[in-house]
């Protein structure tokens, strides 16, 4: 699975949104925010964030190494474009996702269906857009795509030697997911 | 309150429902609901359907939600009907940009009802 195609899209929707701000300050850099751009609380707090307004649940950070031991996953990729360029992926087995679609919508599922695809989706890209709130400069300066969602057997994602990337597992209501944040080009 | 036909324009069906269920909880009851999956199928039904209050997202493939909201004042459609933004996108200029193009609220992803109530009942009770 490859990034390209969601990050080329995050620069065509911040270049297409006409942001003027966004091409007057080309000439800022991020590299000077790049503590804080990187420091692991803010995406644990975007994901604390996003479950307990949308889903009404407490979600824990865990810190040691977790298996999706499932067969089936679904992935969702939200492009990130402008100043940082990258993504945000969220990935679960379905059990987890099952159950966040169903704190979403109140309904019940069997399967990862459409709907459960389409709510990990927004997941995901409120998960990119409460990350990337948490620094103003990136916020202002730093374009979303549309979300991408992935399901299937035995796939792996690759990412070739990004500048940086955060890789957290979090547990709520017996389930776990995992978020990344992958950054490829920081100017 | 009397009937309030509310337009949602989201490409994600997950979010129409959740923001149709925020608007209940905000108390807007008995409530209508349009739900248009693009903006292009949001222009095309306010051709047809009256409404009171309109909820757009802005990030949305084919014809985002800025573009829906220019071509909706070019248009005259719904004309003096408030326009709420809802969006991950929350930067200072990206608020700018709505109120420009004619929103009159603007709501981050994610919310409460509560935070719902308190940027659509005003605008209902001005309008």
């Amino acid at each position: 699975m490859q990034l390209y195609g969601v990050r080329r899209a995050a620069v065509a929707t911040a270049r297409y949104s006409g942001n003027k701000e966004m091409e007057r300050t080309m000439t800022l850099s991020l590299r000077e925010s790049v503590n804080l751009i990187t420091d692991p609380k803010n995406l644990d707090g975007s994901v604390e964030e996003v479950f307990q307004l949308m889903l009404g649940v407490n979600c824990q950070r865990y810190e040691g190494p977790v298996e999706i031991a499932e067969p089936e996953s679904v992935t969702a990729v939200v492009g990130f474009g402008g100043l940082l360029s990258g993504a945000c992926v969220f990935r679960s087995g379905a059990v987890a996702a099952v159950k966040i679609a169903a704190h979403m919508t109140g309904m019940e599922f069997d399967e990862i269906d459409d709907t459960v695809k389409d709510g990990i989706g927004e997941i995901c890209n409120m998960l990119a857009g409460a990350w990337k709130g948490k620094v103003p400069d990136l916020a202002a300066n730093c374009g979303l795509s549309v979300p991408a969602v992935i399901t299937g057997r035995d796939y792996n994602l690759h990412v070739q030697a990004p500048e940086f990337k955060l890789f957290h597992t979090y547990h709520f209501d017996d389930a776990s997911f995992e978020v990344m944040i992958i950054c490829d080009g920081l100017q | 309150m009397s009937e309030v036909r509310t337009l949602i324009v989201d490409d994600s069906s997950v979010m129409r429902k959740i923001v149709e269920r925020s608007l209940r909880q905000a108390g807007l009851n008995p409530l209508v609901v349009f739900e248009a999956g693009s903006g292009v199928e949001g222009l095309e039904l306010l051709k047809s359907q009256p409404v009171d209050l309109i909820l757009s997202d802005i990030n949305m493939p084919s014809m985002d939600g800025l573009e829906f909201l220019r071509q909706l004042r070019a248009q005259n459609l719904a004309p003096n009907v408030p326009v709420v933004m809802i969006t991950t996108e929350s930067s200072e200029e990206h608020v700018k940009q709505a109120i420009l193009a004619g929103a009159q609220g603007y709501i981050r992803k994610p919310f409460t009802a509560e935070q719902v109530k308190e940027r659509v009942l005003p605008l209902l009770t001005a309008a």
